[in-house]
């Protein structure tokens, strides 16, 4: 038969190689490819005969990978892959194959390639599998339709979460932020209520000068500006927000 | 199951019904894929992302041949259905993953997880 139109000549994959299986066979829907080396890496799984030329697939179009030791099944153990692509499997020309020559009789179902890498030390196939099931979750689908799964950063502390809710600052409107306030801080409100009454009366006072007379007021190291003296200048100031 | 060391993943579980699937840990379950051909088999792992792993496998690919899997590896991706198994008390397994998710959280792992009680001063 003709070559396999889709091996091409690459080097190895030189970087994040998980497992690298020497003497291994790939075998395409049936049809032995040659006897090579798998190279479980990080960012794709490759095949590469010892020719040097193979070919490699693209974790997210792989559906499922599997141990088989089902001699009846297969007569020899392998690492089954099942990939979501079409492989063609004799060297095709340009023109497209003409209808009912399709091997699928259902051509409206997804393609499907299904590869088994046969190796010669079939105690190896653990260690495939489990290369293969780290590098896979390396690649979660990216067409995932649930677009909640947006979880970066910090775990969600839902106690946290809901303690936080006090300290959410918010504005009071001037009853509410009254009733809010404790005995010590209505104390402080009426004191500071009485120095702008007192300011009203002064005649040394201007907004925010400080005469001999104001600095004894605050004896207690208090710094208030003291507003402009206009009497009632505030009462009818607009306090809903 | 032993909850994920990854944050992302226990988040991702908690706020899905992933984490339903991943209390069938231990569990034979049979698991539809997107190609109409089925698993059973033993759930050893599922993920976040709902990538399952199965051992001893009974497969059955599309058009209907079977065989038999030491183990499988099932893309998320790829799983349509998952039945569960009548044993299995839904409720009560989201419960305690929910739990199991928690103790990881607020006491779990070496300094990991928000601290309940704070460190007893150096005399």
């Amino acid at each position: 038969g003709g070559a396999m139109s889709f091996l091409k000549r690459f080097p190895p994959p030189a970087e994040g190689v998980r497992h690298q299986q020497p003497d291994t066979e790939a075998v395409l829907a049936g049809r032995s490819l040659g006897t090579g080396t798998l190279y479980i890496a990080e960012s794709r799984l490759s095949w590469l005969e010892n020719s040097g030329v193979g070919f490699s697939l693209d974790y997210p179009t792989i559906s499922l990978h599997a141990v088989s030791r089902d001699l009846n099944a297969y007569p020899w153990e392998h690492l089954y892959v099942m990939v979501n692509a079409k492989f063609e499997e004799e060297e095709t020309k340009e023109a497209p194959m003409a209808e009912g020559e399709e091997e699928d009789s259902d051509d409206d179902v997804e393609p499907i390639a299904e590869f088994r890498f046969v190796p010669s030390d079939k105690s190896a196939l653990e260690a495939m599998f489990s290369a293969m099931c780290e590098c896979q979750a390396l690649h979660p689908d990216p067409e995932d339709e649930d677009s909640d799964n947006d979880y970066e950063g910090e775990e969600y502390d839902v106690e946290a979460h809901e303690l936080e809710q006090g300290d959410i600052p918010t504005f009071y409107t001037y009853e509410e932020g009254l009733s809010h306030l404790t005995a010590e801080g209505q104390a402080t409100l009426e004191r500071l209520e009485g120095m702008l009454a007192q300011s009203v009366s002064s005649q040394y006072n201007m907004a925010g000068v400080r005469t001999e007379d104001s600095i004894r007021e605050f004896e207690d190291g208090m710094e208030v500006d003291i507003a402009p003296a206009v009497a009632g200048q505030f009462e009818d100031a607009e306090v809903d927000h | 199951m032993e909850v994920s060391h990854s944050v992302k993943e226990r988040t991702i579980a908690e706020n899905s019904l992933v984490i339903l699937l991943q209390g069938l840990h231990g569990h034979v379950t049979t698991v539809d894929l997107r190609d109409e051909s089925t698993a059973t088999g033993r759930v050893t792992n599922v993920d976040a992302f709902m990538n399952m792993r199965l051992a001893e496998v009974t497969f059955t690919d599309r058009q209907g041949t079977v065989s038999h899997l030491d183990e499988i590896f099932v893309t998320g991706r790829n799983v349509r259905y998952v039945h569960i198994p009548d044993e299995v008390d839904i409720r009560a397994t989201i419960e305690r993953q929910l739990q199991a998710i928690h103790r990881v959280r607020y006491f779990g792992g070496r300094d990991k997880g928000r601290k309940e009680f704070p460190r007893a001063k150096h005399k």
